[in-house]
């Protein structure tokens, strides 16, 4: 849907600059709305609406026809009432929690929020909207709600979220009333990959360049189950029997480390060679080889596993920018 | 381009300004409403928007006909049509969701335009609906389609309940212009009732009008029914075939009376006429505030009658005039015009010798009336000589007939006599104590001069025989609804007394309010005529008290449904934060109440038990008796901090 842009959407993000303007500072989670921070606009329609009524209500006096004027303040009656019902609908929602799954620059970050609200009041027809991402959703009463929202990513490093609407056009559409939700949560984003890297480097000085696949067919010994493991790794049968999870090691028969050095692509640019030391982790990871990454300033020693795929991507997308 | 309109979500935006249009379309003549409303449900089937031409040779058409429909006069009502027409064609354009707006928006304006027609309780009682249908599909516009319609008709219905406490203060309260910005609309059609207009052959439409056209209550005493001359426009000249009225009457002086009786005192409620003529009893001794007594005793108001309105009066069953009757006043009061009826002018002048008292005179034609002329609502046509013709000829007639031809009797006797019009007799309503005047109840009578006294009221319709009356409006209508009507009217009579005396209470309280009654409301403290700021600040005041009532009913949603237990425990959590024993979100009860009873020795092992008790009913699984429940509510409820000092 691409909603129609209404006052809000005009002169609201000119008012959320404006010092007065709540929330004045990114906040941390939980976030609740309060009445403080609620704001609200005629839409066009309510725009229309009200000059409608001007008119009736001018006319109803000059010929003081009762009626008629019955008419007029019973519908500003109702538009009030509207005004306050549309407040209501915000009051009181709760941000609880931001989560989202790293993704590289570029592709689309699914991001996950979870809404929870107080009180025993239906909250129909709330919009999110992130950037240039739009949620639809609901919350009924005393209940939780996930929405998902879906952010285009640019750069790598930490995506702020800025500045998030929640409004509703409900009860009546004839105002927007919204809020705004600056919350602290910063988001990783991993560099983007490199498209025509070339294959990995191997391991200097030394001939011998076999490589197995990931995992070797032998089970070599268990061990204690360590976060970062990945599930397929973890022997079921055992752990069941151990009461506690245990990993299955296999022998693995690569033989030598991989370094990813930053030295290694120095003929690169800087953001070149982001990318093309991010797309060798992956690769490297999906290798099942073990990998050690060189920086500058920095040195993460070869390791294997999502952890260890992270700590290398993240180092990556959080070095400076030149 | 907006988003395209759901079917169902159209199908409701049309329903609903259909229903803002109905009160209007039944105001406009019969045909081009059919044309309309064949129009609009043409465009309401359009699934496809409709090439620009066609739109636009449509929109000349229904225009075209709409001015023909009101014989090409711009007027008021003619506007109204022509708004209609332009609602009726709206459809046809309606696609998308901001269309669908802006039809919802401009339909509001229908039942705008059907109240400065007419305000009766058809117009109102429609109009309800047409609100509540607005409000649906404004909802159900913001919701997008597959919405329940029923939800919605509920929602809507308590939107308006709610908006009721603002709607009022707002329509009592909120400043009335005292007087207008601009001109009033003037009506391109008049309105039926009495005019300036007599023609004794004619049929008038007004003789079977059933609707009211005012009510009277008397304060003190109530005069006898058949005195009960309700006084309109006096008709002066007379061309052979119709009365009319003098223009000049407004220009000349009110005339001096002196009451000869005691004077009976009344309030007037008069349905809209747009004329400016007022009804009051014979003869008026005094006008509303906005209105002045012209020379032939009838009040005129500054302003058309469009509204409602109420106003006293004081008036005399018989008076005496000081000032004689001279020159041309007395001249126009026995003009006739010549070639007309000499037959009548020779019997007049005749009985003029043999009986010269104008009095005598009249009783003399009276009796030959009573004698030899019968009453009937259907009166056979006559000719050039109209009064040769229904006093020679056909005897038969109307109060028309009768007052006409009395009136030329006495005129060519050289009498002077005029022709006055108005409203006798009514119905009593035992419920409200008042008199209602139908349109049907409209009369024409006659004022001779008599030297020495002034004008004198002499109806001669009066003067019929009871067993000469053949018809009259009753036995038309009666014939007309059919035979079972006249025993209906046994049964119903009751029934519309009450009926009537509702929409007489509505009148009062809400269509003739104005500004005059607003500036009195404050009289029960103590203001006799409120200054604006004091109604601006009555308004302020109002208007808070009613937002006020509009928050609670709306904040009462807020109230906490979940188990009565678990509430009086949020209670009892609460009262222990406010003594500083605040529980930490994460901090299960029972450590909660662990770590205050070892601050609160004293209390220490009441505090436990409730406690105890408490995580037993939430976390332990099992099914607590009512009994036991409504118990720990009850220590929950009761558990107080004996010293608050304490931390």
């Amino acid at each position: 849907m691409a909603a129609a842009r209404d006052a809000v959407e005009r002169y609201g993000d000119r008012m959320a600059a404006l010092a007065l303007v709540r929330p004045k500072k990114p906040e941390s989670l939980p976030v609740r709305i309060t009445r403080n921070r609620i704001y609200i606009l005629p839409t066009g329609f309510g725009l229309f609406l009200a000059l409608m009524l001007t008119t009736m209500l001018i006319g109803g006096l000059n010929y003081n026809n009762n009626p008629a004027l019955l008419l007029v303040f019973l519908f500003a009656g109702v538009a009030h009432n509207s005004l306050v019902h549309a407040h209501l609908i915000l009051s009181g929602i709760c941000l609880k929690a931001i989560h989202a799954q790293p993704v590289f620059a570029g592709e689309v970050l699914r991001l996950k929020l979870r809404f929870d609200a107080a009180g025993a009041r239906e909250r129909p027809g709330l919009q999110l909207l992130a950037a240039d991402a739009h949620a639809q959703f609901e919350l009924q009463a005393d209940a939780q709600a996930e929405v998902t929202l879906d952010v285009i990513t640019h750069r790598r490093g930490w995506l702020e979220l800025g500045r998030m609407r929640l409004s509703t056009l409900r009860p009546l559409g004839l105002a927007r009333s919204w809020s705004w939700l600056r919350p602290d949560t910063r988001l990783l984003v991993y560099p983007a990959l490199d498209p025509s890297a070339p294959p990995l480097p191997q391991a200097p000085g030394d001939g011998d360049s076999r490589r197995t696949r990931a995992h070797g067919e032998q089970p070599h010994h268990l061990r204690e189950y360590r976060p970062g493991d990945m599930p397929r790794q973890i022997a079921w049968k055992a752990s069941a029997r151990a009461d506690r999870l245990l990993v299955r090691e296999y022998e693995s028969s690569v033989a030598r480390d991989i370094t990813l050095d930053w030295q290694l692509v120095a003929e690169l640019g800087h953001e070149d060679k982001i990318r093309r030391l991010a797309r060798w982790v992956v690769e490297a990871e999906r290798s099942g080889s073990r990998y050690a990454l060189v920086l500058p300033k920095q040195r993460i020693p070869a390791g294997r596993g999502a952890e260890h795929r992270h700590l290398c991507l993240r180092a990556l997308a959080l070095l400076p920018d030149v | 381009m907006s988003e395209p309109l759901s079917r169902s979500t159209r199908l409701w935006c049309l329903l609903a300004a259909g229903a803002c249009a109905l009160p209007l379309l039944l105001l406009i003549p019969g045909w081009l409403a059919a044309v309309l409303v064949a129009t609009a449900a043409l465009a309401a089937f359009a699934e496809k928007p409709w090439p620009a031409s066609l739109r636009f040779l449509l929109t000349l058409m229904v225009g075209g006909l709409v001015l023909a429909a009101f014989e090409f006069r711009i007027g008021r009502d003619t506007s109204c049509a022509g708004l209609l027409a332009m609602l009726m064609l709206k459809p046809i354009e309606t696609h998308g969701t901001r269309d669908a707006r802006s039809l919802l928006g401009f339909s509001l304006f229908a039942p705008f335009a059907a109240f400065l027609q007419d305000q009766g309780p058809l117009t109102l009682s429609l109009s309800l609906p047409a609100a509540a249908l607005s409000l649906m599909a404004w909802s159900m516009l913001v919701q997008g389609p597959g919405v329940p319609w029923l939800r919605e008709a509920r929602r809507a219905a308590l939107a308006m309940a709610m908006a009721l406490p603002m709607a009022l203060a707002g329509f009592w309260l909120f400043p009335r212009l005292a007087t207008p910005l601009w001109g009033l609309p003037e009506n391109s059609v008049g309105r039926m009732g009495l005019g300036d207009r007599m023609t004794p052959s004619e049929w008038l439409d007004a003789l079977v009008d059933d609707s009211p056209a005012l009510r009277a209550h008397f304060i003190g005493k109530t005069p006898p029914r058949e005195q009960m001359y309700w006084r309109g426009p006096v008709l002066m000249n007379f061309d052979g075939e119709a009365w009319t009225r003098d223009v000049g009457a407004g220009q000349a002086p009110t005339p001096t009376i002196r009451p000869s009786a005691p004077t009976i005192r009344y309030e007037v409620m008069l349905e809209p006429t747009e004329r400016r003529d007022l009804l009051l009893l014979d003869l008026p001794l005094s006008t509303p505030p906005d209105a002045r007594l012209n020379s032939e005793l009838t009040a005129i108001s500054e302003e058309p009658v469009n509204n409602l309105i109420r106003y006293s009066g004081e008036s005399a069953p018989s008076a005496e005039f000081s000032e004689a009757l001279a020159g041309w006043r007395r001249r126009a009061a026995l003009a006739l015009p010549p070639n007309h009826d000499p037959r009548t002018r020779a019997l007049a002048r005749q009985w003029r010798q043999e009986t010269p008292d104008p009095l005598q005179l009249t009783g003399r034609f009276l009796q030959w009336l009573r004698r030899d002329f019968k009453y009937t609502i259907s009166a056979p046509p006559v000719g050039f000589h109209a009064t040769d013709d229904f006093l020679f000829g056909t005897r038969l007639g109307f109060c028309q007939h009768f007052s006409s031809a009395y009136a030329v009797f006495m005129r060519a006797a050289g009498v002077p006599t005029r022709v006055v019009t108005g409203y006798v007799g009514g119905h009593y309503n035992k419920l409200g104590d008042y008199w209602l005047l139908k349109h049907k109840d409209a009369h024409a009578w006659t004022e001779i001069w008599v030297d020495g006294r002034g004008w004198v009221r002499v109806d001669p319709t009066a003067a019929i025989a009871p067993e000469n009356i053949l018809d009259t409006l009753d036995d038309v209508q009666r014939r007309q609804r059919g035979g079972l009507a006249g025993a209906a009217d046994q049964v119903l009579g009751p029934m519309f007394d009450g009926s009537d005396f509702l929409r007489r209470q509505w009148n009062q309280l809400v269509l003739g309010f104005n500004s005059a009654r607003q500036k009195s409301l404050l009289r029960p403290v103590g203001i006799d005529e409120a200054e604006a700021w004091q109604l601006v600040t009555a308004f302020g005041i109002g208007s808070a008290l009613a937002l006020a009532m509009t928050l609670w009913l709306l904040l009462r949603e807020h109230r906490d449904r979940s188990h009565p237990v678990l509430r009086a425990w949020r209670a009892f959590t609460r009262r222990l934060r406010r003594a500083g024993h605040a529980k930490g979100l994460d901090e299960p009860p029972l450590s909660f109440a662990r770590r205050v009873a070892a601050e609160i020795p004293g209390q220490a092992a009441d505090l436990l038990s409730v406690s105890e008790r408490y995580s037993d009913w939430r976390y332990s699984g099992r099914k607590m008796p009512d009994q036991e429940q409504q118990q720990l509510i009850r220590s929950l409820r009761a558990f107080r901090l004996l010293d608050r000092s304490r931390k």
